[in-house]
């Protein structure tokens, strides 16, 4: 399975990728499976012989009974023969699903384990780019559509040539004017199959952009309802229900139009088709260029192009489409991560957790502002530094940088005095413990979301940080305790409960460098101030570089980093700052403004 | 794909015999009856033009072509005169049809609109104790797929069934008609083919229920790794990661693969049935022909109605499905149709004509769920104009104290007054009308700034101006290039969290409620936008009985009275400057957001 990321070249042009382009993409899986899918079409080619060989037993049957050569035994000899037949068609028929189909299931479980890979290795500036949403669209939409195309679609153009090529070779053997006159109305047909789909297909995406339309209003009506209640606003929202509704229907009633146009169509081709071997096949039949054992099977060839006729416009389509879905997965398969480690990194350092910054720029790819603007600060190792903004200042950029999520021009981040992109990334963030500000859990128990990182911690370590964290009691008093579940089927946990597991996480690493981003604005004041200190005993010899918007908790820090619109405007202790720093000043001001009352000279 | 927003629901089967579901989808599907009937009609006309084709085929065949009684010429102008006809029933056939699905997807298009308009009008007046305990995407759910699998069955499914039964029905008495012998030892094989069907229907539908569960499980999976994509590489756990979703994704792929197994068993069967048919008219038809008791166009017609046959047989397991869904979703549907969760309303509710804002509530018990009370024994009153602070921990009973206040709830002892009147005995609405909310989370709707300020009032510019002024809005909307039309909400302009307040602001101004109630954002806005929020407050509090929830210390202080909370109970109350002084709770909490 460890081949999978190298089984298959992504093509490196996003632009122009067509049939061809998505034809090299897949090759090699065909490769893989070429044997499977061998067998799997010789199947396919047996079904359809044999599918032609009915109507030549009942061919044969007819005239037997109407030249009056017919006998019992002969009859009985004929019917078994059909179910002879049958039974080959059927053990071929199973054959090829089983195959083919199963050959677009292993290719989507195939490609889908390469894009999950090719995922893990991508880096933050990647999925800055693509929403969450978008990518699962692919691992599951998009895959599907290749599936089908590699499936269903695979069987159906292959089937549809066959089928076609020998019926119509049948009817010519029969006669061939009649087999070029019944073949007129079959191109009409291929044609009209291929612009309705293409309609359906449209009218298809309308009804269910309607339908996302009235779902969401819904689902916003009753998440805000109780908004809509204290604004007396409900008849509002059921007028604007109401009215995204007929629009939905407007829409569906528009597709079944062209639904409705298209399968009875189908239909009606196939019997113009037959209209016209009626009229001049039986004239000659009576006028005895051909048997009426040739007439009876003629109708039966003729029953069987109707199937390919119909398909070459549906194949079409769904070929179509697993190639626009295909060329949206290589757009996914050529990005390649900006942040990697050099080919031959230096030794770690011996200084670990301690950060230099040195003329750092940083901005966001496509955006003009850059976010981070000549930043130069020092952090010696065991410093506790706090950092403090506004909202925008650029706190958070500045700790994705560290935490080596985002890549850095050369020679402005050194870790431990060295350059930090002369070094193994693994090795760099393997001593960093990072807690971002939005907190992501697993569906999996606590102490395991608590271990994440060191899943074979005790659970002596797991309590450890948790208690650290200020969360241990609140986890014992769950009913399963530390074997509660998280997520959608677990336990319903706070804002602030999630935070402290998240911080807890990453504290059970004891890792050189700890990185905290505002991770505790869910709980209250007090809380996050017990819980800083707590954290600050704990890594009393560890890096430990924290963010808070309230100033309050990081009061004791070696040293606070004062950030405003992307630039560090001061560096220092909290006193120091007080004292010379307005900016500083004025944010503690409004944070404390009541609080100064009466007790000024407390903290100046 | 199916959004589900978060909620994802087992499959369950519908029991298809329980007669008082259908009776109740039977009632809704009544006022659209003119188009179900014609639907039926249009069935009888699209079967029979069906069934006329192969049957004029035989005409040709046994009058015509093999008919040597005839002259040439006389045969010859049959066969145009019956191909003419065959046209012509082939014309009518497409356009019943066309017509058929037009009105089905019309009629079934209505119905569910109107199912749909039911539930929602019905789901908006239910209590917020019934959304406190259902999760939001179940509702959505019910409103949206539930609603649309039932749309399958109206359309596709109840009067496709139709049309087959008239289908077979029809084949089987022409049949009968030509040749009862031969008939009777198709319909012999009825038997086995819905044998067949229904045991492969249970299969699959099985089969399908793994795979929609797994395809779930990956999804989840996705989800979860992309969001928490910087933990797992932060963490180095990569490896594990990718392990985990192979497993997941190779579990899928079994799953489909039986489903594969499954469809590549069912349909060769069905079609080794067909051949059974045919080799068994042949046999049997071929002996009545050299015996003289049956025409070859009679065995032709046979061999073409029996492809006709077994189309519809092929369908009828995967029919069968959508019914069984489909009828699950219905019991869903009525199950949140029926459910009461209704404030008790008044028999006669007072709409009094003026309100001074008078607030008491005496001996206040109340708990969200049995067995626990958030409110004990709690009395409170508060004066017209007063300026009241609510401040406590989480969970100490601040925002029940609204809840019961907006009557979002209904108190389980004592009682809510407003000017000496029980909220019970008011009108709701009217109610809702009175008191000002401004809460964290400001809702905008997708519309200009002018729609989202007046919401349903109505006010000349002179006074909008006005009241943007005070809500400290005029800057903001002077810098937007459309002003007061600028589009906001979904598709428009986003808002920031300040200036969502400032907007929830201006909509109170606008309404000028006697009583207005503050939750305040504990989110952290910028130093500019508190400054204008500060402002826009203190714009708002003048003249009304307002009650603060308050985070920040500046609102408190304005209060004139503060009231502590703990555990559901009033611990302090009294000014800032004398709680301070008392050193009590209040006071700790000060020191503690002090820092000192």
């Amino acid at each position: 399975m460890a081949g999978v990321s190298e089984a298959g070249k992504p093509q490196q042009t996003m632009a122009d990728f067509g049939f061809f382009s998505a034809v090299r993409l897949v090759r090699p899986f065909f490769r893989r499976y070429r044997l499977r899918l061998l067998v799997g079409l010789l199947a396919l080619l047996a079904v359809d012989f044999l599918q032609l060989v009915i109507p030549r037993i009942i061919k044969g049957a007819v005239d037997l009974l109407a030249s009056g050569a017919a006998s019992e035994t002969l009859l009985v000899d004929k019917a078994l023969l059909i179910l002879l037949v049958a039974a080959g068609i059927a053990v071929s028929r199973f054959l090829w699903r089983y195959l083919v189909l199963g050959f677009s299931r292993l290719l989507e479980r195939d490609l889908r384990d390469w894009l999950f890979s090719h995922l893990l290795r991508l880096d933050y500036p990647f999925f800055q780019k693509k929403p969450v949403g978008e990518i699962m669209a692919l691992a599951t939409n998009d895959l599907a559509a290749v599936q089908l195309a590699g499936g269903m679609g695979l069987v159906a153009a292959a089937d549809a040539c066959i089928m076609s090529l020998a019926a119509l070779a049948c009817m010519a053997y029969i006669s061939l004017p009649l087999t070029l006159l019944t073949l007129l109305p079959m191109p009409l047909l291929a044609l009209l199959t291929r612009v309705l789909s293409r309609r359906i297909h449209k009218g298809f995406t309308r009804v269910q952009h309607q339908f996302s339309k009235l779902t969401e209003f819904a689902r916003s009506t009753i998440a805000n309802i109780h908004l809509f209640k204290a604004y007396g606003r409900t008849a509002a929202q059921i007028r604007g229900f109401d009215y995204l509704g007929r629009a939905y229907v407007r829409d569906n009633v528009r597709l079944a139009a062209v639904h409705g146009t298209l399968f009875p169509l189908a239909g009606l081709v196939g019997n113009l088709s037959l209209f016209l071997v009626l009229f001049f096949g039986g004239r000659l039949v009576i006028v005895q260029k051909i048997s009426i054992g040739d007439f009876v099977a003629f109708v039966s060839y003729l029953y069987m192009l109707t199937w390919p006729m119909m398909a070459i416009g549906w194949v079409a389509n769904l070929f179509q489409r697993g190639v626009t879905s295909l060329g949206r997965i290589n757009e996914v398969l050529i990005a390649r991560p900006q942040l990697v480690g050099p080919e031959a990194p230096l030794a770690p350092p011996a200084a670990v957790g301690e950060i230099e910054v040195r003329n750092l720029d940083f901005g966001y790819e496509g955006q003009e502002r850059p976010v981070l603007q000549n930043i130069n600060f020092q952090i010696k190792a065991g410093e506790f530094v706090g950092v403090v903004g506004k909202t925008g200042s650029g706190k958070s950029t500045l700790c994705n940088i560290l935490a080596r999520l985002y890549p850095v021009a050369g020679e402005a981040f050194f870790w431990g005095g060295v350059d930090v992109n002369q070094l193994d990334l693994a090795a760099v963030r393997s001593s960093i413990a990072y807690v971002p500000q939005e907190v992501v859990l697993f569906s999996r128990s606590i102490a395991a979301n608590i271990a994440f990182g060191k899943p074979s911690a005790s659970q002596a370590e797991i309590e450890e940080a948790a208690a650290i964290c200020g969360i241990h009691d609140e986890i014992m008093a769950f009913a399963d305790g530390y074997q509660t579940m998280v997520g959608e089927k677990g336990v319903k946990l706070s804002g602030g409960q999630r935070q402290r597991i998240a911080l807890a996480r990453a504290v059970l690493l004891k890792r050189s460098v700890v990185i905290i981003d505002d991770s505790l604005s869910a709980v209250d004041m007090e809380t996050e101030q017990a819980i800083i200190q707590a954290l600050a005993r704990y890594f009393v010899n560890r890096t430990c570089i924290v963010v808070s918007h309230r100033i309050a908790p990081l009061k004791n820090a070696d040293s606070i980093l004062v950030m405003a619109d992307g630039a560090v405007v001061a560096q220092g202790r909290h006193g120091e700052l007080m004292a010379r720093n307005s900016f500083y000043a004025t944010i503690c001001r409004q944070q404390r403004v009541d609080l100064s009352h009466g007790e000024e000279g407390h903290h100046a | 794909m199916r959004n589900d927003y978060g909620y994802f629901e087992e499959d369950q089967l519908g029991r298809v015999g329980d007669a008082r579901l259908w009776r109740r989808i039977i009632l809704l599907g009544l006022p659209e009856w003119p188009g179900i009937v014609l639907a039926v009609l249009l069935s009888f006309l699209v079967v029979g033009c069906g069934l006329a084709l192969p049957y004029l085929l035989r005409l040709v065949i046994d009058d015509f072509v093999v008919n040597t009684a005839l002259g040439q010429a006389e045969r010859l102008a049959g066969i145009a005169r019956l191909a003419g006809l065959f046209l012509l029933v082939m014309a009518a056939g497409f356009i019943v049809n066309f017509c058929q699905v037009l009105v089905l997807a019309w009629t079934g298009q209505k119905i569910m609109h109107r199912m749909r308009q039911m539930l929602f009008n019905h789901l908006l007046g239910l209590n917020m104790r019934f959304f406190n305990n259902n999760p939001g995407g179940k509702l959505v759910t019910r409103l949206t797929n539930d609603i649309q699998n039932m749309n399958e069955m109206f359309t596709s499914v109840i009067v496709t069934l139709f049309n087959d039964f008239i289908n077979l029905t029809g084949i089987l008495a022409v049949l009968f008609w030509m040749n009862w012998r031969l008939a009777l030892l198709m319909a012999a094989l009825v038997p086995l083919v819905v044998g067949n069907t229904i045991w492969f229907s249970r299969l699959s539908r099985e089969a399908f229920r793994a795979i929609r569960t797994h395809l779930a499980r990956i999804n989840a999976f996705l989800q979860e790794s992309l969001a928490g994509i910087a933990i797992i590489q932060l963490f180095l756990r990569e490896p594990e990661t990718e392990a985990s979703f192979k497993k997941l994704d190779h579990e899928y792929y079994e799953k489909s693969l039986y489903q594969i197994k499954i469809f590549g068993m069912f349909m060769p069967l069905i079609e080794l049935l067909g051949a059974v048919a045919i080799g068994a008219i042949i046999w049997y038809g071929g002996v009545q022909i050299m015996a003289g008791a049956m025409t070859i166009g009679v065995l032709v017609a046979f061999l073409s109605y029996m492809r006709l046959f077994f189309q519809p047989l092929k369908e009828l397991s995967q029919k069968y499905a959508i019914v069984q869904s489909a009828l699950a979703s219905a019991e869903r549907i009525f199950e949140l149709q029926d459910s009461r969760a209704l404030l008790p309303a008044a028999a006669n509710p007072q709409r009094p004509a003026h309100c001074r804002g008078r607030i008491e509530f005496a001996r206040v018990g109340f708990g969200y769920a049995p067995g626990q009370p958030v409110l004990k024994d709690f009395s409170l009153t508060i004066e017209p104009g007063e300026i009241l602070a609510i401040v406590g921990a989480t969970g100490s009973g601040k925002s029940t104290v609204i809840n019961l206040l907006e009557r979002f709830y209904d108190p389980d002892q004592g009682r809510v007054l407003l000017d000496g009147v029980d909220l019970r005995d008011l009108d709701p609405e009217w109610l809702r009308s009175q008191i000002g909310l401004v809460m964290q989370d400001v809702f905008v709707l997708s519309g200009t700034i002018r729609e989202n300020i007046l919401l349903d009032s109505h006010l000349d510019d002179a006074g909008l101006q006005a009241i943007l002024a005070r809500a400290q809005l005029q800057d903001f909307v002077a810098r937007l290039p459309e002003g007061l039309d600028t589009k906001v909400g979904e598709g428009g302009r986003d808002l920031s969290a300040g200036e969502r307040q400032l907007l929830a602001f201006a909509r109170l101004l606008v309404r000028d409620c006697r009583v207005l109630i503050l939750d305040e954002a504990t989110s952290s806005v910028d130093a500019e936008s508190e400054m204008y929020i500060e402002q826009a407050t203190r714009a708002s509090l003048a003249g009304r009985t307002s009650i603060i929830i308050a985070h920040r210390l500046s609102t408190v202080r304005r209060a004139d009275r503060i009231l502590v909370m703990e555990k559901g109970e009033i611990i302090e109350q009294g000014s800032h400057a004398q709680l301070v002084a008392a050193h009590g709770q209040y006071y700790r909490l000060l020191e503690s957001g002090n820092g000192s």
